[in-house]
């Protein structure tokens, strides 16, 4: 290509303004709180609000929209959704362009990527004036905190659960766990369970490598009494840590007791569990819905086995909801925040789709059908909500691509194509470059 | 190279039976003897029976997984992963009827319409302009040629993430988000060289007689172009607005950055929404709409891959 | 990329003009220079509007940091020293090689191959063209996940088969060992396109040619060598071409059927892939952008030379000799 040097240079220079300029710079100061404007009820205000999930969510989101535009004449919401890979493909583009909608749905794990980037508006400003948080429980609210301001309200809460398929274990004449199980305990379950499962057709397998799973080993070290993440987004756990806790599958991964990775790398998406050919798996709660849409046997749930001191869970918020940095309408977009965190008739709509709203509002005016998926989730969360003493985790920057290295790995380790110790080294090193940005 | 390639002197009534007809027309018989002309139907007719055992057999090597997705978009969408058989007991169009009732408001046939625009728009626009631009490439010598050539070959090159975050500041920067303008401007200005690239090719390969005599009788590049080349061209615009449709159709990515409407999606983004990997997930009812989001296309393909092949009169031109 | 130009240069000196006079020598190349960049009018300007811009953006990417939510910072050879040292990136290389050398010249073998089947003249071949065009279209679908990996599970229609044939049992998708020439059937199984393009570029060759070789006594083989392909070369070069290209960018089924890891065990982790998840799942994408870079140099690298050897085998009617 013949371009004379001079020009390729100016080109590159108006490329490298082109990109600063979109592109706004670090987080700025925490807003003062209670500092906002009330939200015009005259002036017509157009706010656009995106999310990702199946359609099924679409058509609660545009009910809900209905009645937010209902009590809000002069607001119109432009609504857009994706599945969730092109949800993120999509935000990433339009953060680079710094045109990110105005209400965004939010996940944990982008928190901190969006949020410490200036991406996201702090919505202390808002608190109190168009976004009431008063019925989000104080640590579930903190979550949504980094530094201090405020980037995401959460919408509802996961905690994590061991789910296991009672007709299955019927099949094979072994008892699911009691109550107040420890991590020993289920593995030598996970033992008596395979060994039951063997002579099926098809073979019986006690579960996932549960070591594998980046969250797992979170509460875990939770359960060690290890916050995972220092305050200022940095890694609060060491290699031996990592090491002792991916020991903890390695019998059973001898043994061939887990559900091979070959068989679940063919039901992709779905897992051994799904199909009944696996007798538990653990999981956020709010995968209740799809384990007994696909499988059609009688699943239950247990907390997830107890640590040295005790059964200890914590809540994550199972989606947040963010507004950006760049919108011309924060008051509109926070009062459409506070409406579907708030309003009582979007608990409604929305049932236990998101997770256990996290407003008990919303919780009493939800419309729980006698022996439903719904029922069983929110008993859940209230049988639990004894153990649930510790905050969650405020992921660090990078948390997405470090979670999914873990589970790279994880499938290595299955594969036999890495020894624990390569295991440990490797995502150290990868985690050293994801996290350092900050 | 071509030295060893025989072009006989044709003749005008060689050229005017149209050889390559296709489809099996029979060909005029002449006067030979009967016994003789038993023979021939009777080796035609076994070659015939062996070419369709042979092509029934690589139908259905090549359509099983085709048949396979049908059937599946009539199962319950619990019986459709790591199923292995064809046929179930619990076959029912609810699949069809949940990918027809829309998403979020949003019907069916907002998310097609959608579609057809882009597709058919696509097409208009990559006929006109690779055309156009193949043939500077292909016909006229102008100065910069070889360079500019290099530089549409090259663009081929670079894989596309990379150029999707700067393209799409300037789009947004242009207020061109939520607008067809974003996804249709490549294709009415040459973008894909793909297409450029296919027409030069044909191009250079028309003999050039052909424009040479009209240029003595005293035609422009205009007429050249538009007389004498496009009408020789049809195989490759028609394989070229195949393609156009096609790609436009399947195309997820440029829609999912530029249009943030849902009534302005087109149908591979409402057939994504199904199966999210964080909600409960309707395998059925993707595999139905996705099986519905083939029948155009596929229709599209039947209608139109005949003119690639009937009556191509070229031969008829060469010599 | 300069050497790229040397097929088309030659293309430039075939075609020199032997001009009379040579001041109406120069008014005609002025007239046709003008008629030239008309008709590269609407090409130029969609080069210089819509591709030179994010072209050169990405670039100059490939010099920094940048993780999409920060201005980018010069980091100058940083992400190349990088990529040279990260497995994955050797990784997804070796797999993306082995892809282009055994799916290309197959999927390209089948293309012709059905091609000329479906250029016999027989009843139905609208039929068997339409029904062999039908795997492109369904490759392209985002059902095709579900649908080609259904074929290669355990007791598959695949496994079947070469239980059938006293082969091994067992499926191939969980197997990383066997993911890849999984990848390549799939690449093979969807050669419409290039099956329309060579069935377009057949149809060109004149018939009259067939015919004088049967006269000559010449049998299907020597016509094969002797007329089609040299009539075919143009057609068979841009199939060659931008197959190899396209295979070096494989992305979509890629994308789909591994749910975007590259897994199982990185031995679907193409080089494409690997490059949208360090720019969109690690947001490194001025990483990205040299890897894009690397692989345009790669690429162009072998353009180039198959430009250069189309000079030996490509033959173009309409150009003067």
């Amino acid at each position: 290509m013949r371009i004379t040097r001079k020009a390729a240079g100016a080109a590159a220079a108006a490329v490298a303004v082109a990109l600063t300029l979109t592109a706004c710079g670090g987080g700025a100061d925490p807003a003062e709180p209670g500092s906002a404007e009330k939200v015009s009820t005259d002036e017509d205000i157009t706010i656009s609000l995106a999310w990702w999930g199946e359609p099924a969510r679409a058509e609660m989101y545009e009910k809900a929209v209905d009645l937010f535009e209902e009590e809000h004449p002069n607001i119109t919401v432009q609504t857009q959704f994706q599945d969730w890979d092109a949800y993120w493909t999509a935000r990433a583009t339009e953060a680079a362009g710094g045109a990110l909608p105005d209400v965004i749905q939010m996940d944990l794990s982008y928190l901190r990527q969006y949020g410490a980037t200036g991406q996201l508006l702090d919505l202390s400003g808002q608190v109190g004036v168009n976004l009431d948080t008063e019925g989000v429980d104080d640590s579930l609210l903190g979550s949504g905190q980094i530094d201090g301001a405020q980037y995401g309200v959460p919408t509802s809460t996961n905690t994590l659960a061991l789910f296991y398929n009672a007709d299955v274990l019927k099949k094979i004449g072994v008892e699911p766990l009691a109550e107040g199980y420890t991590w020993d305990d289920l593995n030598a379950w996970m033992e008596e369970v395979s060994k039951a499962g063997a002579g099926e057709d098809p073979v019986i397998y006690s579960g996932a490598d549960y070591t594998g799973t980046f969250w797992f080993f979170l509460q875990w070290l939770i359960q060690q009494g290890v916050d995972p993440f220092t305050e200022d987004g940095q890694l609060n756990f060491d290699e031996a840590q990592m090491t002792e806790w991916l020991d903890k599958g390695q019998e059973l991964r001898d043994a061939g007791a887990f559900f091979p990775i070959k068989q679940a790398k063919q039901l992709e998406p779905l897992g051994g569990f799904h199909v009944n050919q696996s007798a538990s798996e653990a999981s956020w709660d709010n995968f209740l819905a799809g384990y007994v849409a696909e499988s059609g046997e009688d699943i239950q749930m247990l907390p997830m086995p107890s640590g040295d001191n005790g059964p200890q869970q914590f809540w994550k918020p199972s989606m947040l909801l963010s507004a950006s940095a760049q919108t011309e309408q924060p008051e509109a977009s926070a009062a459409l925040i506070d409406f579907l965190i708030n309003e009582p008739e979007v608990g409604k709509i929305f049932g236990t789709s998101k997770g256990v709203p996290a407003v008990q509002a919303q919780i009493d005016a939800m419309n729980v059908e006698k022996g439903s998926v719904d029922e069983q989730v929110v008993q859940y969360e209230e049988q639990v909500a004894d153990v649930v003493t510790e905050s969650a985790p405020v992921p660090v920057e990078g948390f997405g691509e470090i979670e999914a290295e873990f589970k790279r790995l994880g499938e290595e380790l299955q594969y036999g194509n890495v020894t624990v110790d390569e295991f440990v080294t490797q995502w150290f090193s990868f985690a050293d470059g994801a996290v350092e940005q900050s | 190279m071509s030295a060893h390639i025989t072009t006989p002197p044709l003749s005008n009534q060689a050229a005017a039976t149209g050889i390559a007809t296709g489809g099996g027309s029979s060909r005029p018989a002449g006067p030979i003897d009967t016994s003789l002309r038993k023979a021939a139907r009777r080796r035609k007719g076994v070659r015939s029976v062996g070419f369709h055992a042979f092509m029934v057999i690589c139908t259905i090597v090549v359509l099983y997984p085709a048949a396979w997705m049908l059937m599946s978009s009539f199962k319950p969408s619990n019986e459709i992963i790591g199923n292995i058989s064809l046929w179930s007991d619990n076959l029912s169009l609810s699949n069809f009827a949940t990918a027809l009732s829309g998403i979020g408001g949003v019907g069916f046939w907002t998310f097609f319409g959608n579609s057809m625009i882009l597709a058919v728009a696509s097409v208009v626009g990559v006929v006109l302009s690779s055309t156009v631009a193949a043939y500077a490439f292909a016909r006229i010598d102008f100065p910069g040629r070889g360079i500019f050539f290099a530089i549409m070959i090259g663009t081929l090159l670079l894989p596309f993430h990379v150029v999707i975050i700067p393209q799409y500041i300037m789009f947004n920067e242009l207020g061109m988000v939520n607008t067809f303008i974003p996804l249709l401007a490549p294709k009415f200005l040459a973008g894909e060289a793909f297409f450029v690239f296919l027409m030069v090719q044909f191009m250079r390969n028309l003999p050039r007689e052909l424009d040479e005599a009209a240029r003595i009788d005293g035609a422009g590049h205009a007429r050249i172009f538009g007389s004498i080349m496009l009408p020789l061209m049809r195989p490759a615009i028609i394989t070229s607005s195949i393609f156009a449709f096609i790609w436009s159709w399947n195309d997820f990515l440029g829609p999912l950055l530029y249009l943030k409407k849902p009534d302005l999606y087109p149908l591979p983004i409402a057939l994504r929404l199904y199966v999210d990997q964080t909600s409960v997930s309707d395998y059925g009812a993707q595999m139905a709409m996705a099986v519905l989001a083939l029948l155009p296309v596929m229709l599209f393909f039947i209608l139109f891959q005949r003119y690639i092949v009937d009556g191509v009169a070229t031969q008829g031109l060469k010599g | 990329m300069t050497a790229v130009t040397s097929g088309t240069t030659t293309l430039d000196a075939a075609r020199g003009t032997q001009n009379a006079s040579p001041e109406r020598g120069r008014a005609k190349r002025r007239r046709e220079a003008g008629a030239g960049f008309a008709f590269l009018s609407p090409w130029l300007v969609g080069f210089v509007v819509l591709t030179a811009f994010p072209m050169v953006a990405s670039l100059y990417l490939a010099f920094t940091d940048y993780d999409l939510f920060r201005p980018p910072s010069w980091v100058g050879l940083e992400n190349f020293t990088k990529l040279f040292e990260d497995p994955r990136f050797w990784t997804s290389a070796k797999v993306t090689a082995i892809y282009v050398l055994v799916g290309t010249p197959i999927k390209l073998a089948a293309a012709l191959l059905v091609a000329m089947v479906l250029n016999m003249k027989h009843r139905g071949q609208g039929a068997y063209r339409s029904i062999f065009y039908a795997p492109s279209l369904i490759g392209a679908s985002v059902s095709i996940a579900i649908v080609w990996k259904a074929m290669f599970i355990d007791d598959g229609i695949v496994d079947r088969i070469q239980q059938l044939f006293g082969l091994p049992a067992g499926g191939w998708v969980g197997d990383p060992s066997k993911t890849m020439p999984m990848f390549v059937l799939l690449a093979v199984w969807t050669f419409g396109a290039p099956m329309v393009i060579f069935l377009a570029g057949l149809k060109q060759i004149p018939a009259e040619l067939y015919e004088a070789a049967s006269v000559d006594g010449a049998g299907p083989v020597r016509k094969f060598w002797r007329i089609t392909i040299p009539m075919l070369s143009p057609v068979l070069f841009f199939n060659l071409l931008l197959e190899t290209i396209g295979a070096f960018q494989v992305f979509g089924s890629a994308f789909i059927i591994s749910g975007g890891t590259g897994g199982p065990a990185d031995s679907t982790l193409f080089y494409t892939l690997y490059l949208y998840i360090k720019g969109f799942a690690q947001f490194d994408m001025g990483y990205a952008s040299a890897m894009a870079w690397v692989l345009v140099v790669v690429v162009g690298v072998i353009t180039a030379i198959l430009f250069k050897t189309s000079n030996a085998w490509v033959h173009y009617s309409g150009d003067n000799r």
